[in-house]
C-alpha cells in the first residue's frame, strides 16, 4: 500500500499568540509543533505499512520551519517526504492547499491519502475532502479504524452521540483520521539518524502556482473574542436558589 | 507514589559515538560548534583523511533547542567574538546595553547608587533572550552536520572499568506505575569515547558523577540561588531597550542573599526577575512570593502599571565560585558551563563563561580524539586550559565573593570591599562555604530571628494584574509533560516528609518550588497527619528542590524527554 | 429579484435532526436583514414527513429531494443530488448545520460547484451589504470574520448552538417533490450502531456538571453525578480530582485535559485556576456554585451562586427531576 499522509505544522498549544499588525493573522514568532490529528494519521499509516507492506510518504505545505514536521515523520518511519516550501503557502485557503497538493503528487500513484480530521489552528476540516474531490476519489471522514480487504478497504466512521458506522470503500480513497485512535510511537535515535538520509523533495510555489486559483475565502479580521459578560447573582435558601436556577435553565437557557 | 526508576530486564540498543554532549544550552552549543570548526579546519588540511561529524551527538531534553533556557540575560561578548566573529550580524539581540544603574530598595523608597560598581557596569554587553539566542546557536549546529537529539534526556551515565563510557537516554512510554506502555521505547546506550556534561545548574548526571567519584572531596560545596523571572510587555516609553537596572534590599532582609534585575528589551518588553539565594534561614521563604513582593515596590509597580505579564519561569544558578568547582575532566568525561559552576557571581554573568568553557572542552576533546586517548590525563588538560585562559583571570579574583555573604548582607558588603581591595584574597585565600540547605532553620529556631519578612513567606495570593499566585504564574511558563509517567522527583523516604519535616521545617518544599510541584495533603483517615502529594507535570526543571531540601532526600531525574517548560522569549 | 438562502435540513432514517431548526433560525434572521428569501431542502428517501415538518416554518418553499439510492447517506449520493439541484435553483447562499454528516459531504459539494464552504461558523455579520461569517480560530483563542469571494453560491455551516432552534418563525410553506439526480456511489455504508462508550468525549456533551476541590471527598461526587444524570449531562472535573483518582483522567477539563464548550457548564466547588478556565471558558453558559465569594470562577460565570453546594446541588437535582419528568 502506498500511503500519503498530509501533515501540518501549527503553533504550539499553549503558545502566547499575538495578532500581527494588520490583525489578519498571528505573529509568527512562536513555537510550532505538528498538528495533533495529523500525528495520529501518520501513526495509522505506519501501522498499515507494518501490516501490509508498502510505502509511507509525508507531505506538508508551509515555510522552511515546517520541515521539522517532515523530519519527525521520517524519524518515526515514513519513507519519503515532500515539502511544498514557501511562506506563501500559509496564505492559501483550503481549496488552494488541496490544489497545490494534488499538483505536487500528480506523477505519483497512491492507494490511500490520510489527513488529520482538522487542524488545530484553522479547524476547517476540509482539506482531505477537497483533495478527494479534486482527484476524483472516494473519501470518508473521522475514521476510527481501517482494515484492508479484497478490492478495497473497510473503515469505521465516527458519528455523533456515540454512534459509529462501517463503510466499504474502494481504493484509492482519501480518509480523514480521528485523533486518539491509536497510541503514537516515539521516534528513536536511530530513526532520527536515518531520517537525515531519506529523500526529501522540495517543491517551490512556482511549480504548483499554475494549478492554483484566486483564494475564495479571506480572513477580513482576526480578533480576541470579547465576551460581554454580566454575571447574574442568584441568592436565597438552597430551595429558592434551586427553583430560580431551574426556571433559568428551562425558560432562558432552554436546556430542560 | 511510584518514582521513575530504571526498568529491569530491558535491552537497551547501543549506538557508538565519538563525542556526546549532554545538554543543548550555551555551553553545549558552543562546544559542538567549536568542535565542528576544528574538524572543518582539520579536514581542509587533510582532505584525504577527513574526520566525520557523523558520530558526534548533542542530547537535549527539551523538545527543541532553547526551550528550557532561561536567564536575564546579559551577554558579555568576549567569548562569542572568539567563537563566531560575525555573530552580531546574525544573532538575535534584544539591545545593546545603554545604561546601567544599581538601586538599594527599602520598603517604600529606592536609593540609586551614585555610580554603578565596576563589576556591574555593563557597557559593551548585550541584553539577549537566552532562549532565542540558544535557538539560533542550534540552527548553526544544524548547518554543521552534527546531530542534535532533541526531546531526549541523558538519564544515566554508563561506567566501564572506572571510566565514563557514555550516556543512557531516557526510556519512553513508561506509565505512572513505572511499567512499559504499548509504545514503549527503551533508552539508547550511547557508547562514547568522550562525554561532556553541559546540563546547566545542578545537572543530574553531574550529580551522579560527583557522587560516584567523590568529586567534591576537596572542594567547597556548591551554593546556589534561584532566579524567578517574568517577561512583561509594558506601555511605550516606560523603559528603554538596553536599560539595565539591578536592585538590592527590599523585599529581602539582611538575613537573605539576593537581588533583582530589570532589563529593557525591544518592543517594550521588560525582563525582570528576582534571584533568591538558596541559603535563607526561614523555611517558609517562597522565591515566587519574593518576586511578587518586589513588583509591589513603587519603583517597580510604576514601571509595570498597565502592562501584561507574558511568560514566567525559574531556574537555579551556581554561586559557589572557583573553590566549589569540581575537577573538570577525568576518564572519558568533562564538565562545562553551569554544571561545573562557571559563573561570576559578582558580575552575575555566566553565559560568556559557559561558552568559553564549551570551546575549551571542544579543543580538549578534539586533541583527545586525534590522539585516541580520552583518559583522565588527556581530558585533565581541560582543567589546565581553563586555568591558562581568561576564565581564571575573571573567576579567581572573585573566588570568595559569595562566601563573604555567609553571615548576612552587611558583613557581605564589608567583605566585598575587602576582597576587591586585596585581589580576592581577603583575609585568607580560600573562604569556606556551607551548603545552602544547611542554613535553613527549624521552625523553633526562628523565634530569635528578626521579623518583618512576611513579604517573603508563604504563598502569594496575587491581585491578578500586577502580582500573581503561583498557579497563575505557572500557567504562563507553558509547562507540559506526558501525564502518564512516573514521578521524576525521587523522594528517598516519604515518611520523613510526614513525620519529621512537617514538624521540623514545616515542609518547605511547598514554598521553595516555584512550580507548585509539592503539596502536603491530609492523610485520609488519619486526622492531623499530612502526606506529600506531587504534581510532577508542573515541574519547570529548575532543580531548587534537589538543592534546598533540608534532608537532601530529593533527587531530580529527567522526566520523559520533550516535556518541561516552554521558555519562548525568556 | 431577492436572493435566496437555501437551508439544507438534515434527516436520519426519516427523522428530522433538530439542529436543523437552528440553521433555519439563522437563515431567517439573515434573510430579514438582507431582504432575502429562505427556502429549505431535505435529501433522502421517503422523507415526506420531514419535509412536512419543515413546511410549518416561515420559509418560501420546501423541497424534498428523493431517490431510493439516497436512503442511506453517502457523500457521492448526496453531492450528486444536491449539485444538480443547486445548479438548477441557483441560491445565493447555502446554509447547513455543522454535523458530522455535513463535514463529510459539504466541502465536496461546494467544490463540485467551484465554490467554497465556510465551515463551523458561530455567527454572521451583515453590514453595508457585505456578508461575513464569524469563526473560532486557534481553539477559541481568537475569532475571525471571514468573507467569501465571487458571486456564489456561497456555502456556510453553523456550529451547534450558534442560533436558537426555538426562535424559528412559524409559517406554512408548500412542499415540492424533486426527483434526485443520481450517479455512481462508490462507498457502501452499513447501518449505524451504537457502541458501549469506550471513551468519554466531553467535547460532544451539551451539558457538563464539573466538580473541583470543593467537593471535598470522593463519595460526595455522587451528589454531582445525580445532578448530571437528572440533566442528561456528563460529569467532569478539574485536575486535582482526577489526579486523586476520584474520576478518570478522560473526565478532566483544563489545559492538561479536555477543552470543552458545551451549552451549559456547571462548576461545582471549582475555584477557577487559570489552568481549568482555559479548558471551559468557551462554554455558552456557565453557572458556578462556590462558597468562596472571591473565587476567580465567578469572573467568567454567567450565573453566580455563593453558597454551600452540599445543600444547593441536591435541591437543584430535585427541582430538575420535577420538570424533566
Amino acid at each position: 500500500m502506498k500511503i500519503l499522509v498530509c501533515m501540518k505544522q501549527v503553533p504550539q498549544k499553549d503558545a502566547p499568540l499575538k495578532l500581527n499588525e494588520s490583525a489578519t493573522w498571528i505573529r509568527e514568532d512562536v513555537g510550532y509543533e505538528v498538528n495533533e490529528p495529523d500525528a495520529y494519521a501518520l501513526e495509522e499509516a505506519l501501522r498499515q505499512k507494518e501490516k501490509n507492506g508498502g510505502e509511507v510518504v509525508v507531505i506538508t505545505a508551509g515555510p522552511a520551519r515546517a520541515q521539522q514536521v517532515l523530519r519527525e515523520a521520517l524519524a518515526k518511519g515514513a519513507d519519503r517526504a515532500i515539502h511544498l516550501e514557501d511562506d506563501r503557502f500559509t496564505t492559501l485557503d483550503a481549496f488552494n492547499v488541496a490544489r497545490a497538493v494534488a499538483e505536487a503528487i500528480k506523477d505519483e500513484s497512491f492507494d490511500l491519502i490520510f489527513t488529520g480530521l482538522q487542524s488545530d489552528d484553522f479547524g476547517y476540516a476540509q482539506t482531505g475532502v477537497l483533495l478527494a474531490q479534486l482527484l476524483g476519489w472516494a473519501h470518508a471522514t473521522i475514521i476510527m479504524h481501517l482494515e484492508t480487504k479484497d478490492g478495497g478497504i473497510r473503515v469505521k466512521r465516527e458519528l455523533e452521540s456515540g454512534f459509529f458506522q462501517y463503510v466499504d470503500m474502494p481504493v484509492p480513497s482519501v480518509l480523514t483520521i480521528q485523533s486518539g485512535i491509536n497510541k503514537l510511537r516515539y521516534a528513536t535515535l536511530i530513526g532520527i539518524k536515518q531520517a537525515k538520509n531519506k529523500p526529501l523533495r522540495k517543491v517551490s510555489f512556482d511549480e504548483v502556482s499554475g494549478a492554483l486559483k484566486p483564494n475564495q475565502l479571506a480572513i477580513e479580521k482576526l480578533y480576541i473574542p470579547q465576551k460581554t459578560k454580566k454575571t447574574e447573582v442568584i441568592q436565597g435558601s438552597p430551595q429558592e436558589v434551586a427553583k430560580k436556577l431551574v426556571a433559568k435553565l428551562r425558560d432562558e437557557l432552554r436546556v430542560l | 507514589m511510584i518514582f521513575r526508576t530504571p526498568l529491569e530486564g530491558i535491552e537497551h540498543p547501543e549506538m557508538e559515538a565519538d563525542v556526546v554532549i549532554v545538554g543543548g544550552g550555551p555551553a553545549g552549543m558552543a562546544c559542538a560548534l567549536r568542535l565542528s570548526q576544528l574538524i572543518d579546519a582539520h579536514n581542509a588540511e587533510h582532505p584525504d583523511a577527513p574526520l566525520s561529524k557523523e558520530n558526534i551527538y548533542v542530547l537535549e531534553k527539551g523538545r527543541e533547542i532553547g526551550q528550557h533556557c532561561l536567564s536575564g540575560a546579559l551577554l558579555d561578548p568576549r567569548s562569542m567574538n572568539e567563537l563566531l566573529p560575525d555573530w552580531k550580524k546574525e544573532a538575535p539581540i534584544e539591545a545593546e546595553v545603554e545604561s546601567d544603574s544599581v538601586y538599594f530598595l527599602t520598603k517604600k523608597s529606592a536609593f540609586k547608587a551614585p555610580i554603578t560598581p565596576p563589576p556591574m557596569q555593563d557597557h559593551g554587553n548585550y541584553v539577549i533572550s537566552i532562549n532565542r539566542f540558544t535557538k539560533w546557536l542550534g540552527s548553526k549546529i544544524e548547518e554543521t552536520g552534527i546531530t542534535i537529539f532533541s526531546g531526549f534526556a541523558g538519564s544515566e551515565l554508563l561506567f566501564e572499568d572506572g571510566r565514563v563510557a557514555g550516556v543512557r537516554t531516557d526510556d519512553k512510554g513508561v506509565d505512572k506505575t513505572n511499567q512499559p506502555k504499548g509504545n514503549f521505547e527503551p533508552g539508547y546506550d550511547l557508547k562514547s569515547k568522550i562525554t561532556i556534561l553541559a546540563e546547566g545548574s545542578r545537572g543530574s548526571l553531574t550529580k551522579q558523577l560527583a557522587g560516584t567519584l567523590n568529586l567534591f572531596k576537596d572542594r567547597n560545596p556548591m551554593t546556589y540561588g534561584v532566579g524567578v523571572k517574568e517577561l512583561w510587555e509594558v506601555p511605550a516609553g516606560r523603559i528603554k531597550p538596553g536599560e539595565v537596572i539591578y536592585t538590592m534590599g527590599y523585599p529581602l532582609t539582611t538575613k537573605e542573599y539576593g537581588g533583582a534585575w530589570i532589563y529593557g528589551g525591544k518592543e517594550n518588553t521588560v525582563s525582570l526577575g528576582f534571584v533568591t539565594g538558596l541559603d535563607y534561614p526561614d523555611p517558609r521563604t517562597d522565591p515566587q512570593h519574593v518576586l511578587q513582593s518586589f513588583k509591589q515596590h513603587p519603583f517597580v509597580a510604576k514601571l509595570l502599571d498597565g502592562g501584561k505579564m507574558v511568560r514566567y519561569g525559574a531556574k537555579t544558578m551556581p554561586y559557589g565560585g572557583w573553590w566549589s568547582m569540581p575537577p573538570l575532566g577525568g576518564n572519558g568525561w568533562m564538565i562545562v558551563g553551569d554544571s561545573a559552576g562557571f559563573l561570576n557571581s559578582q558580575r552575575l554573568k555566566g553565559i560568556h563563561l559557559a561558552i568559553k568553557s564549551g570551546m575549551l572542552a571542544a579543543e580538549t576533546a578534539f586533541e583527545a580524539w586525534m590522539s585516541g586517548d580520552s583518559s583522565a590525563k588527556q581530558l585533565g588538560t581541560f582543567q589546565k586550559k581553563v586555568e591558562d585562559s581568561w576564565i581564571r583571570e575573571e573567576l579567581y579574583p572573585v573566588r570568595n565573593f559569595h562566601q563573604g555573604f555567609e553571615h548576612g548582607f552587611l558583613s557581605g558588603m564589608l567583605n566585598t570591599g575587602l576582597l576587591m581591595a586585596t585581589g580576592g584574597y581577603g583575609i585568607r585565600d580560600r573562604y569556606p562555604a556551607h551548603a545552602g540547605h544547611e542554613r535553613m532553620l527549624p521552625v523553633w529556631d526562628l523565634m530569635g530571628h528578626p521579623g518583618g519578612r512576611s513579604q517573603l513567606l508563604g504563598w502569594s495570593k496575587g491581585d491578578g494584574k500586577l502580582t500573581f499566585d503561583k498557579l497563575t504564574d505557572l500557567y504562563h511558563s507553558g509547562t507540559r509533560h506526558e501525564e502518564d509517567q512516573p514521578a521524576h522527583l525521587i523522594i528517598k523516604d516519604t515518611d520523613i516528609c510526614s513525620n519529621r519535616c512537617a514538624k521540623e521545617y514545616g515542609n518547605p518544599c511547598q514554598f521553595f518550588c516555584p512550580a507548585n510541584v509539592y503539596e502536603m495533603e491530609d492523610c485520609p483517615g488519619e486526622a492531623g497527619k499530612k502526606r506529600i502529594h506531587l504534581n510532577p507535570s508542573n515541574c519547570v526543571h529548575c532543580k531548587t528542590c534537589d538543592i534546598m531540601d533540608p534532608y537532601q532526600i530529593i533527587t531530580w531525574v529527567p522526566p520523559e524527554g520533550g516535556g518541561g517548560p516552554s521558555y519562548d522569549g525568556m | 429579484m431577492a436572493e435566496t438562502i437555501l437551508v439544507l435540513v438534515e434527516q436520519r432514517e426519516g427523522k428530522l435532526n433538530r439542529v436543523s431548526f437552528e440553521t433555519l433560525a439563522g437563515a431567517q434572521a439573515l434573510a430579514k436583514q438582507a431582504g432575502w428569501t429562505v427556502e429549505a431542502a431535505v435529501v433522502g428517501n421517503n422523507i415526506a414527513s420531514v419535509a412536512a415538518e419543515i413546511a410549518k416554518t416561515a420559509v418560501a418553499k420546501v423541497y424534498a429531494i428523493e431517490d431510493k439510492a439516497l436512503e442511506q447517506y453517502t457523500p457521492d449520493g448526496f453531492v450528486a443530488a444536491l449539485k444538480a439541484f443547486i445548479e438548477g435553483r441557483k441560491p445565493k447562499l447555502v446554509l447547513l448545520p455543522h454535523t458530522y454528516q455535513v463535514r463529510d459531504f459539504a466541502p465536496k459539494l461546494a467544490a463540485s460547484l467551484g465554490a467554497v464552504l465556510v465551515s463551523d461558523a458561530v455567527g454572521y455579520k451583515y453590514e453595508g451589504g457585505k456578508l461575513l461569517f464569524t469563526r473560532q480560530m486557534f481553539q477559541g483563542k481568537f475569532a475571525a470574520d471571514v468573507s467569501l469571494a465571487g458571486e456564489g453560491p456561497w456555502f456556510a455551516s453553523f456550529q451547534t448552538g450558534a442560533f436558537r432552534g426555538d426562535q424559528v418563525e412559524g409559517g406554512e410553506a408548500a412542499v415540492e417533490q424533486v426527483s434526485a439526480a443520481t450517479g455512481e456511489i462508490r462507498t457502501k455504508p452499513e447501518a449505524p450502531f451504537q457502541e458501549a462508550k469506550q471513551a468519554v468525549d466531553l467535547s460532544q456533551a451539551t451539558i457538563i456538571v464539573s466538580v473541583g476541590r470543593g467537593i471535598k471527598e470522593q463519595k460526595n461526587i455522587e451528589i454531582a453525578k445525580a445532578l448530571a444524570d437528572a440533566l442528561g449531562g456528563e460529569i467532569a472535573a478539574s485536575r486535582p480530582i482526577c489526579d486523586a483518582g476520584w474520576l478518570p483522567m478522560e473526565r478532566q477539563v483544563g489545559s492538561s485535559g479536555q477543552t470543552v464548550s458545551p451549552k451549559l457548564y456547571l462548576a461545582l466547588g471549582i475555584s477557577g485556576a487559570i489552568q481549568h478556565i482555559v479548558g471551559m471558558k468557551g462554554s455558552r453558559n456557565i453557572i458556578a456554585i462556590n462558597k468562596d465569594s472571591e473565587a476567580p470562577i465567578f469572573e467568567i460565570a454567567d450565573v453566580a451562586v455563593v453558597g454551600n453546594l452540599f445543600e444547593i446541588v441536591p435541591a437543584l437535582t430535585e427541582e430538575v427531576k420535577k420538570v424533566r419528568v
